[in-house]
């Protein structure tokens, strides 16, 4: 739908990532999340239970329901002045309630990585071409690139999940390739996920790129060429390093909306985060604790996103050439 | 139920075109409740970031963080199953797709009303206006035409994201679908989906069109387009 | 005798450690056109923006018609509708057209209703000469035409006194003689001006006085023909001849 991505849209973004990554609070609360992601996860694939059973959390319940029921006992005898104390009371409750699951979820979370991981690499090979050729291409390849993006950022993910899973033959062929579906590698759902992520994320990314490399001077392609350089080779050694370091903020934005979006994999059976977290809930029927937790586990990964996007920015900056310049 | 009379796909999408056509009333309406529900939570909320401070601006920014970190689906049967905020899904669905585009509202606003040149604020303050005044005649005209093109991004995310609400059973475009072919002719799928991802096509491209020519209308003689 | 129009009494402002106004008083009546110098940094514009509280001293007192401005009670939206102010790169309300920009001040902070602040826009535009442009937006004016729709707004509000900080070095060359045109006739038209600039030929002819400012210190103040062709001080003397040159090199 061409909605040019101008420069006060490409600064709003950046500036959402911003402002909350610099506080040590948030640091230190990511670090503790991937600490126990990574020992949960070796524990759980690598060693295969070796510290802990599967099912078993690090964290003991019992300390939480002693000082819920301590606290709520206290603020019950406090009367109407008690409320704070019962707020904290029900907060240690919630971690009594949650902790038994942590777990199961943290396998979810490893699914989500992975989808959201390979939705945005593979989406990012496609996305280079595609706007590239829309940039630079002839009235062919520029039509069909913005046929393609236009198709795809103009339906709604879920509907074309739903286009892949239950209306394509995607699902048949993936199942009869070999491995799927044993060992350490996901059944056919989970790749049907990916492929669908990976055309969606394609058609986004390929629009912050392609207003990144608008934004690249004409004239370091015509010095490109007057050096002696073919016009693929000044496009992938001179134009694509700049304009790509430009995309990085709406690049980071996509990594976040993919994050978010993965959990909609759960429609079509993937067993990531989201369709966890709704297993248990369905069981338990404790819906506001579970999906507060999930709501958690996910703000953690799009802060880690944020951060580690933060850092890479500033890894390939180039002074005087940049995203924070402009 | 008597076995369906055998019909071609396609036959089976055209009969049924009615219950898409009122899926898809749903859907622009669902739309239409939530980018309101945004604006009027969204822009205040903006306003407070740049002009905002203490508990409030801080309050006001974590709501931000939240809501923009977590799925929509996740908001979505939170506010459902968990909270029950309303028994009715479409009520729940606006508040959380308008809860969540009033946190992305915010950051539109917000940078078009930092976008907006100190100097114009000075120079309302030089013929002896008030602070609240000069951001009111002054500064926020000009950010609303600027924030256009952020809000019409934002527009047709929302109606897209309308299609999450099938996980709390509204009968929205896309739940229409799914019941047209789970509880319907399952041959259809592929006539079905692409049905319905077609609509939105549709729906995205008219709201993209017009809202181009609501920038242009607004659009300032010889000013920098938004 | 009657009170001075302007007067600034040993005022002082700094921005944390730098001393920007250190102790500055200068008197101006009704009528006076007083033409402020000095090399950049020196502390004009802080001085001019301290006139209408857009900056707020440290100390010191400052008075506009004999009532002291500078009292913590003062209502600056008073002061400020008493005193225009024209900037250096122009300020123009990008969303309004310039009878727009011209009549905003009368009518949201005089009151006014629209017709009565349209007729008298056009007076102002007219007395700047850009009653044909009333309907331009400000993106669509050149620098001269901006500047001088920025004069047509302070005046607007029947200032007893017109601020100008270098109200043409943001224009090209062969624009500032309109401008300056503009600024002769009010000065000839009586109304009381501060005016930050180097534009000399302006300074020669319609300044009462000129002050001459340096690192936040008036060092010299009198009438023209004794700053020019008699200065006391050796530093305005080497800052006159300094500009000069520019003014031969460009
Ligand atoms: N808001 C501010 N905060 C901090 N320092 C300031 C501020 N405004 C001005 N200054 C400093 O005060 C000093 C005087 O500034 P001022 O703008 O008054 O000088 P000026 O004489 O108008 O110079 P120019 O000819 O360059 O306009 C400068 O050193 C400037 O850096
Ligand atoms: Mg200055």
């Amino acid at each position: 739908m061409g909605t040019q991505e101008s420069t006060t849209a490409g600064r709003t973004l950046r500036a959402r990532a911003a402002g909350l990554t610099d506080q040590p609070l948030t640091l230190l609360t990511v670090a503790g999340f991937w600490t126990w992601l990574v020992v949960r996860w070796t524990n759980d694939f690598l060693l295969d239970g070796a510290l802990i059973d599967r099912n078993t959390s690090f964290f003991p319940t019992a300390p939480f329901e002693a000082a819920a029921s301590t606290l709520g006992g206290l603020a019950a005898s406090l009367g109407p002045v008690g409320f704070p104390v019962g707020w904290v009371a029900g907060f240690f409750e919630f971690l009594a309630a949650s902790i038994p699951y942590l777990p199961q979820l943290a396998t979810g979370v490893w699914a989500t990585i992975l989808l959201t991981v390979l939705g945005i690499a593979l989406g990012f090979v496609i996305a280079v071409p595609l706007s590239v050729a829309r940039v630079y291409g002839g009235t062919l390849t520029r039509s069909v690139a913005l046929g393609y993006t236009e198709l795809f950022r103009g339906t709604p993910l879920l509907a074309q999940l739903f286009v892949l899973y239950f209306a394509t033959p995607l699902t048949t062929i993936i199942r009869e390739l070999p491995a799927v579906g044993t060992g350490f590698i996901p059944a056919q759902a989970f790749w049907v996920a990916v492929i669908a992520f990976m055309l969606n994320s394609a058609a986004y990314q390929s629009e912050y790129i392609r207003s990144a490399l608008n934004s690249v001077p004409e004239g370091q392609l015509t010095a490109a060429r007057a050096i002696g350089l073919s016009k693929v080779d000044g496009i992938r050694h001179v134009v694509l390093p700049q304009g790509l370091r430009y995309a990085i903020p709406g690049w980071s934005n996509e990594l976040v909306y993919l994050i978010k979006y993965s959990s909609l994999a759960s429609f079509i059976t993937v067993r990531e985060l989201f369709e966890r977290t709704d297993a248990i809930a369905s069981e338990t029927y404790r819906y506001t604790e579970l999906f507060v937790l999930a709501g958690l586990l996910y703000l953690a990964l799009v802060l880690s996103a944020s951060l580690l996007m933060e850092y890479v920015e500033d890894r390939v900056a180039i002074p005087g050439l940049g995203t924070t310049s402009r | 139920m008597p076995p369906l009379p055998l019909q071609s796909d396609w036959a089976f999408v055209i009969e049924n075109l009615d219950l898409l056509l009122v899926g898809t009333g749903v859907t622009v309406a669902l739309t239409a409740a939530s980018i309101l529900l945004g604006f009027l939570l969204g822009f205040p909320a903006g306003a407070v970031e740049v002009y905002g401070r203490g508990p409030l601006k801080r309050a006001v920014e974590t709501a931000g963080v939240v809501l923009r970190g977590t799925p929509l689906l996740v908001i979505i049967i939170l506010l459902f199953f968990g909270l029950s905020v309303s028994s009715s899904a479409f009520v729940t669905a606006t508040i959380a797709l308008g809860l969540r585009s009033a946190a992305y509202q915010s950051q539109i606003f917000r940078g078009a009303l930092q976008s907006v040149d100190e100097g114009q604020l000075e120079a309302a303050r030089a013929i002896g206006m008030g602070r609240f005044q000069a951001i009111r005649s002054v500064v926020v005209p000009q950010a609303l035409r600027r924030s256009v093109p952020g809000f019409q991004n934002e527009f047709t995310i929302v109606l897209k994201d309308t299609s999450i609400a099938i996980v709390i059973g509204l009968g929205e475009l896309l739940t229409v679908g799914q019941n047209l072919y789970q509880g319907g002719q399952s041959t259809a799928a592929l006539e079905i989906f692409l049905t319905v991802s077609l609509i939105y096509f549709v729906l995205t491209f008219v709201t993209n069109r017009s809202l181009d020519r609501l920038d242009d209308h607004f659009s300032i003689p010889g000013g920098e387009r938004a | 005798m009657s009170d001075p129009l302007l007067a600034l009494d040993d005022v002082y402002k700094s921005y944390g450690e730098e001393q920007v106004l250190s102790g500055v008083s200068f008197e101006m009546d009704a009528g006076d056109v007083d033409v402020v110098i000095g090399p950049s940094g020196s502390g004009k514009s802080t001085m001019l923006r301290c006139v209408n509280r857009l900056t707020e001293i440290d100390s010191g007192d400052i008075y506009l018609d004999g009532d002291c401005v500078t009292d913590a009670d003062t209502d600056v939206n008073e002061l400020r509708k008493q005193v225009g102010m024209v900037f250096q790169d122009f300020n123009l309300f990008a969303h309004l057209t310039a009878l727009g920009n011209v009549t905003l001040g009368l009518r949201k902070v005089r009151g006014m209703d629209k017709a009565t602040a349209q007729e008298q826009g056009y007076e102002h535009l007219e007395q700047v000469g850009l009653s044909d442009q009333a309907d331009s937006y400000p993106a669509e004016l050149s620098g001269g035409q901006k500047q001088r729709v920025g004069i047509a707004r302070a005046l607007a509000m029947d200032p007893k006194l017109l601020l100008f900080d270098e109200p043409t070095s943001a224009l090209d060359p062969e624009l500032v003689g309109e401008v300056v045109d503009v600024m002769r006739d009010l000065a000839a038209e009586g109304i009381t001006m501060l005016v930050v600039s180097h534009e000399m030929g302006f300074a020669r002819s319609a300044a009462s006085d000129i002050i001459f400012l340096d690192d936040g210190r008036i060092v010299e103040h009198g009438p023209p023909e004794q700053l020019f062709q008699n200065p006391q001080a050796a530093r305005t003397g080497e800052f006159l001849s300094r500009l000069e040159t520019a003014h031969e090199e460009e």
